[in-house]
């Protein structure tokens, strides 16, 4: 053994001893939980208790079962709703503080605001809504105070409705720090470039900002559409029945039904879908990002 | 020969900072002028306010006699080249081109069968037609830089704006760039506005150049007369390699003058100022290439006696750097041929033909010691 060979080799074991506690994490917290609940998936329940299989009948289930699918595709929707709702709220904030903001201390000031409510806790949050859309909540008092109606309406709480306004709320900074990281690196040159040749101002938006924003406002909306569609605050708390949402059935079938092959089925559904959507994103992404 | 842009007293202040102090000049239709200076000098500035990407603090900008200041950048009919070429990274060459005309077919101004007409002629012209379907992330960057220049010129613009746009090429590309766009300007008869910190760039392709430093305009001429009578000793330094020395007027009995340096030695004028009288401080300039070095002859009234510090052979030429007397002074001069070589430490005496001495300033302001 030389001593090139020697150097190398004490590298290496260095290089291991690094990567040891992120790699026992890994196995740990994301491999075996990933194992566990491919493995609770194949099994079944007999009076309740859980028993070892190798069956996929509990996967077909989920599609051939009612309320799976459904539900599943009604959280997509709302999923999906609260993805767009962000997205047209983010995009303005995002080019102002890209384009419009001069200062830095504007600018920090505007990212402390954008930030800040994260540091309170998401039921706190979701919570407020309540307060907001419920028969005697501000909405109503302002709409009564207003002469608009004589009586509280009922029908701003417990339904899609509040359950997407709500996670348009929690989510819309998720895609303001991503398309404004992605307006960020447009050079303020090619912009000046668009209008020396002659682009107003919202022929250079079509043209050349909004094509070049692209990959943010995907990757944006693909991060509140995934965590929008998994919640189960936002309808646990401000939607009715008809919000149900995939992660409420999960959690009634893992602690009311103990159904845990069910419910593990589930999830595979949904890291699977989830899995595929993300993967036609970042193709998508991918393709749209301009070099510079 | 009629004006076609005039900056009038532009003024532009960042806070307390001022970038550019009262410019005003003209540019004749079809020239070539060139804003020279160095960086923070204000060149660019009055470049951008021209195209009306800055909106200047005082003054005006006029366009054939028409006041454009307050007119947006997008409906003036100016193109610039930028110096990081701002091409539009999500279009590939020929939509780079054709962006300016294609917004033209919204107004209805320009059919789809002219604009492809005009683009790849362009196109043909700066030799990027077998390029037209690569993105600008895909080309070198002489290559994006002749994309920037054809999608200035294709929309025909009477005026073209040019920011260090060879700034960023190597030098064997930068010189065949500058016979190219000495080319396009005698062939399209255009007006180009050049911005550039590279002095011999500015004298060798413009018609007129303009030397600014410190936000103000000190000169402007045409290349021949600014490098043989500079009007201060700032353009004479930032022209060429130039020896400015300040000393006292000497009128003598043959009705000619010299200066007398503060060491006692003296410089033969060819021609007197005749507004001084004897005594009076005065600044003169010797470019580089008109001192001669020779070995001394024992007679120390023929020159100013040096030591060389410094010999540089730079191939068509040799460089000296001397120290003269014992005022610490430094001069330079360049050998085209060197008739005797010195080495540092050498003791030589260095002469000038009154006829290259010129005279660029009189009076108290550059009184003092040799520059």
């Amino acid at each position: 053994m030389t001593a090139a060979t020697r150097a190398v080799g004490s590298e290496r074991r260095q290089l291991f001893i690094w990567l040891l506690p992120p790699l026992l994490w890994f196995t740990v917290f994301m491999v075996i939980p990933y194992c566990l609940l491919f493995y609770y998936s194949l099994g079944s329940t007999e009076y309740m208790t859980f028993k070892p299989g190798l069956s996929l009948s509990n996967l077909v289930r989920v599609f051939r079962t009612e309320p799976y699918l459904s539900v599943l595709l009604k959280s997509a929707r709302i999923g999906a709703l609260a993805a767009i709702g962000a997205t047209i709220l983010a995009y303005p904030v995002a080019f102002c503080l890209a384009f419009h903001t001069r200062t830095s201390r504007a600018k920090f000031l505007i990212y402390l605001l954008i930030i800040v409510p994260w540091w309170a806790a998401y039921l706190v949050k979701a919570y407020a809504w309540k307060t907001i859309l419920g028969t005697n909540g501000l909405l109503n008092a302002l709409l009564l105070s207003l002469h608009v109606i004589r009586e509280p309406l009922t029908l701003f709480l417990y339904n899609q409705f509040s359950v997407v306004l709500t996670l348009i709320y929690i989510f819309t900074p998720f895609s303001i720090l991503s398309i404004y990281a992605q307006l960020e690196r447009i050079p303020t040159s090619v912009l000046e470039a668009a209008s020396n040749l002659g682009a107003r101002p919202l022929e250079t938006l079509v043209k050349i900002i909004l094509p070049l924003s692209l990959p943010g406002v995907i990757a944006g909306g693909i991060i509140t559409f995934a965590l929008a569609t998994g919640d189960f605050i936002a309808p646990a708390l401000v939607g009715g029945p008809n919000a149900v949402m995939i992660s409420n059935v999960v959690i009634n079938l893992l602690g009311v039904a103990f159904d845990w092959p069910m419910a593990a089925s589930i999830g595979i559904v949904v890291i699977g879908v989830g899995t595929a959507l993300i993967s036609a994103a970042q193709y998508l992404e991918h393709r749209s990002q301009a070099r510079f | 020969m009629t004006a076609i842009i005039e900056a009038r007293q532009l003024q532009k202040n960042y806070g307390s900072s001022v970038a550019v102090k009262n410019v005003s000049f003209t540019v004749t239709e079809g020239e070539f002028l060139s804003l020279l200076g160095a960086s923070g000098s204000g060149k660019t500035t009055i470049l951008r306010m021209i195209a009306g990407l800055e909106r200047p603090t005082g003054g005006q900008v006029l366009f054939r006699g028409e006041d454009i200041t307050h007119v947006p950048a997008s409906q003036r009919n100016l193109r610039m080249v930028f110096q990081d070429f701002a091409l539009f990274p999500n279009l590939n060459v020929w939509r780079n081109v054709a962006f300016g005309l294609r917004l033209r077919i919204n107004r209805g101004r320009v059919t789809k069968e002219e604009i492809k007409a005009r683009v790849d002629c362009f196109l043909e012209t700066v030799q990027l037609s077998a390029h037209a379907e690569k993105l600008p992330h895909q080309l070198s960057g002489g290559q994006r830089q002749r994309v920037a220049l054809a999608r200035a010129l294709v929309t025909d613009p009477p005026v073209v704006l040019f920011d260090e746009p060879l700034g960023s090429l190597d030098a064997s590309l930068r010189k065949a760039m500058q016979l190219e766009l000495k080319r396009l300007h005698r062939e399209l008869r255009k007006t180009f506005i050049y911005v550039t910190h590279d002095q011999e760039e500015a004298l060798g392709l413009s018609d007129r150049v303009a030397v600014l430093l410190d936000g103000q305009l000190l000169q402007l001429t045409t290349p021949e007369t600014m490098y043989a009578q500079p009007n201060s000793a700032a353009v004479a330094r930032f022209i060429g390699t130039a020896n400015v020395i300040t000393g006292t007027l000497h009128a003598t009995a043959d009705r000619s003058a010299c200066v007398e340096l503060p060491g006692g030695a003296r410089i033969t004028l060819g021609t007197s100022p005749a507004s001084l009288a004897s005594g009076g401080a005065v600044t003169i300039m010797i470019r580089a290439e008109h001192m001669r070095v020779t070995a001394r002859s024992g007679q120390p009234a023929a020159g100013l006696l040096a030591r060389v510090c410094e010999r540089l052979f730079l191939g068509d030429k040799v460089r000296y750097e001397l120290e003269l007397g014992a005022a610490g002074a430094r001069l330079t001069a360049l050998e085209a041929r060197e008739r005797e070589r010195f080495a540092v430490g050498d003791e030589v005496q260095v002469t000038a033909d009154p006829a290259n001495v010129t005279v660029i300033a009189c009076g108290e302001q550059t009184a003092g010691k040799l520059a």
